[in-house]
């Protein structure tokens, strides 16, 4: 549900003239929230920006966002080539 | 010196529709008061400034509030549909998440976990954006019903901004 109540306020920032962008952990809750940007990563709840104390791959995950506020020119919504690999398992 | 782009793909929308579905039949049968709301899905504001004059704000769903601040409800189905204003200049280890959804561990141990207040001072350190915005915004996603999120929260997050004048918002799920 937290990816529902993302996408509600997100939809609602936009419309008041805010560009916005979301990370997705649940591609088919914001499939159907419907938000102008999203950037779908297979890494668990909980960990949107990737793993504790790894800023390498917290900046990777912010500058694909960056980059996708850059280049999207309508709704848009992508997959990062990020992977989970801490606990030895691949999501 | 500019980061190079960072291949992406569309997400493969095949069955997403009927996983959605399926996800939002078992809310409401499992929650009294839900309903199906979604956004009409036309909205899209372009990219007026650029990045390096940009000012970004932080909107996170993961439960983040300041340890002195009221924590979230998390003991009943109702949800929370309030909000916790988080100021640019907080410090880290003030952070606190209460979310029952999702686990909280690595949120605790790392904030930038789910909130990358840290990472977005080195970006403006960097000149990557221009500015933080002064006051970032908290809330808890757990909300079975939607409308409240959609009819107050979202209205109110967006006031927020506009007073900050921020020009981009960052949106963060647990």
């Amino acid at each position: 549900m937290c990816h529902r109540s993302v996408g509600l306020v997100q939809g609602t920032v936009e419309a008041s003239g805010i560009p916005t962008v979301s990370v997705s952990m649940r591609p088919d809750v914001t499939f159907g929230v419907k938000v102008p940007r999203a950037a779908y990563v297979r890494f668990p709840h909980g960990n949107p920006f990737g793993e504790p104390n790894r800023p390498d791959q917290q900046h990777l995950v912010f500058e694909a966002l960056l980059q996708l506020l850059e280049s999207a020119e309508g709704p848009t919504f992508v997959e990062l080539p990020f992977r989970w690999r801490r606990w030895g398992k691949w999501l | 010196m500019a980061h190079p782009p960072i291949p992406v793909e569309p997400v493969d929308e095949s069955g997403l529709a009927e996983k959605y579905s399926a996800w939002i039949g078992f809310v409401e049968k499992s929650h009294h008061g839900s309903n199906p709301r979604v956004n009409d899905g036309d909205a899209f504001t372009p990219l007026r400034t650029p990045l390096a004059e940009s000012r970004v704000a932080l909107v996170t769903t993961a439960g983040a509030h300041l340890v002195d601040q009221e924590p979230f409800h998390v003991e009943t189905v109702a949800g929370d549909p309030t909000y916790r204003l988080l100021p640019d200049d907080l410090d880290v280890a003030d952070l606190r998440f209460t979310h029952t959804h999702y686990d909280t561990a690595t949120a605790t141990e790392d904030p930038n976990c789910v909130f990358p207040i840290d990472r977005l001072h080195e970006l403006v350190d960097r000149g990557r954006v221009g500015s933080a915005s002064g006051v970032h915004i908290g809330m808890m996603g757990f909300n079975p019903d939607p409308s409240p999120i959609q009819d107050v929260l979202a209205p109110r997050v967006a006031g927020i901004l506009a007073d900050a004048e921020v020009d981009v918002a960052i949106m963060v799920p647990g």
